[in-house]
């Protein structure tokens, strides 16, 4: 396999892994309201880079399937829209949490079962 | 800002009407926000060029656009695996009934309406494009209504629940399996035979290429009763080939494919017998004295000969066929009620 099919493969694979995780990331950091641009650099902080044009239509996602409520409101003399995790989005959130320590508990199970060996 | 307002007008360009003002409003104040933690970073206002360098990260406005209209496909993919092997295995059916219908509109053209034979195997096969293309469209056509139409008129359709791996049918005894494109080949091989056939008395040169001169010169000609076993023979051969396909159909029922499969070779027979009971071929032309009576019934005679041998080759072939036929049917049974007796 060359170089850059390596790459390409590892490039959508990555985005594969990183796009389930991004929902339960995003749906997390909503605990605490948030605008797009406010969110973005509170992931960002955190070591979780997202893009703005995949993060804002995200969230629209999230919100039309009653994850998310949302407000338009005026801050610094503009007026914004922010989100906040609904108490559906709160109850999804607990199962895909639930879900996700499962598989990371799997995971590390799995490696760490292959460096013993 | 003017860059700004350009960006979002060619955004909203690709946004529905409904949602368009409330989805820009929103972009516009998280850019705004954007550009302005970008401005604090620095100490200074943007220029022209670093706002377009923000723009150009967002992305292209039609990508833009698109990430914020709902998902559609028009066979998503829980139905593309099925449509797609739809699609594979019946495109070969489609193959053959194009093939076995351009050949019935021509026997019938020729033997109802008496027309010359006029068999364009080019515009044939440059007409199937079109015909390919029409049933490829219908296809996606009606898986696209399927999947827009379940869960609006009717019930969501699992495809995932709802089999027993009891149905499943029994394993295939080992040997080499029918293959499909095998039989789609032997039907148009079929198919142009007839073609062929059909073709020879309007061109007889299809027959014997250019020696077609000599037979016009040879002091014998071909006997009347020709034209009596050339029907039948077409015939047979137009049922044999309706049998074909229809084997084509019976591709995973392997009892009933070997069953018709000797029908097709019974119908190779009869096309034979008729072969050999003709026992005359050639007769001496009437203008023709060259040539003695002794010696053209010599030539009939070895043909005839020829004809019977190879009816001879294709009985013993067809009975060892259905011994094989039976033998293996009852080894099957004997095979499954071991298996089962040990359970």
């Amino acid at each position: 396999m060359t170089s850059a099919l390596q790459n390409d493969l590892f490039d959508s694979l990555r985005l594969e892994l990183r796009r389930g995780c991004l929902i339960v990331a995003v749906l997390a950091q909503l605990r605490v309201e948030h605008y797009g641009y406010t969110l973005r650099k509170a992931l960002a902080d955190e070591g979780l880079a997202i893009e703005e044009s995949t993060l804002y239509p995200l969230l629209r996602r999230l919100e039309t399937q009653g994850l998310l409520t949302s407000e338009w409101r005026e801050e610094e003399k503009r007026n914004k829209r922010f989100y906040r995790l609904s108490a559906d989005g709160e109850a999804i959130l607990e199962q895909l949490l639930v879900e996700w320590n499962g598989i990371n508990d799997s995971l590390h199970k799995i490696l760490k079962d292959q460096r013993g060996r | 800002m003017e860059l700004l307002e350009r960006y979002l007008q060619a955004v909203g360009q690709y946004l529905p009407t409904k949602s368009k003002m409330d989805t820009l409003a929103e972009l516009r104040a998280n850019l705004l926000a954007q550009m302005e933690g970008r401005e604090e970073e620095l100490g200074r206002p943007l220029t022209q060029g670093e706002v377009a360098d923000v723009l150009e990260k967002h992305g292209r406005p039609m990508l833009v656009a698109a990430r914020y209209l709902p998902q559609q496909y028009l066979i998503g993919p829980a139905w593309f695996p099925i449509y797609w092997f739809t699609l594979k295995k019946s495109f070969p059916f489609v193959v053959a009934v194009y093939v076995a219908a351009y050949v019935v509109t021509q026997v019938a053209t020729t033997f109802v309406e008496g027309a010359r034979g006029h068999f364009d195997i080019g515009a044939a096969i440059g007409h199937f494009p079109s015909v390919a293309l029409t049933f490829w469209a219908w296809m996606t056509l009606g898986f696209a209504f399927f999947e827009f139409a379940q869960g609006r008129y009717f019930q969501k359709v699992d495809f995932s629940k709802g089999w027993n791996p009891n149905d499943l049918p029994k394993v295939e005894a080992k040997g080499k399996q029918p293959s499909m494109a095998g039989g789609v080949a032997d039907v148009i091989v079929s198919a142009l035979v007839i073609v062929w056939l059909l073709a020879v008395p309007y061109k007889p040169y299809l027959l014997l290429g250019p020696g077609v001169g000599y037979l016009h010169a040879m002091p014998f000609g071909l006997t009347s009763e020709w034209h009596i076993f050339y029907w039948q023979i077409i015939g047979l051969l137009l049922v044999q080939l309706g049998l074909k396909t229809v084997m084509l159909f019976l591709h995973g029922a392997r009892r009933w494919r070997k069953g018709v499969e000797i029908v097709v070779q019974v119908m190779g027979i009869l096309i034979i017998t008729i072969m050999v009971q003709a026992r005359s071929y050639f007769v001496p032309r009437t203008t023709s004295e060259t040539m003695s009576l002794k010696d053209l019934a010599t030539i009939n005679t070895a043909i005839n000969l020829g004809f019977k041998m190879v009816l001879a080759i294709c009985v013993v072939k067809l009975l060892w066929d259905i011994w094989q036929l039976i033998v293996h049917s009852d080894a099957k049974d004997n095979g499954y009620a071991k298996r089962s007796s040990c359970v």
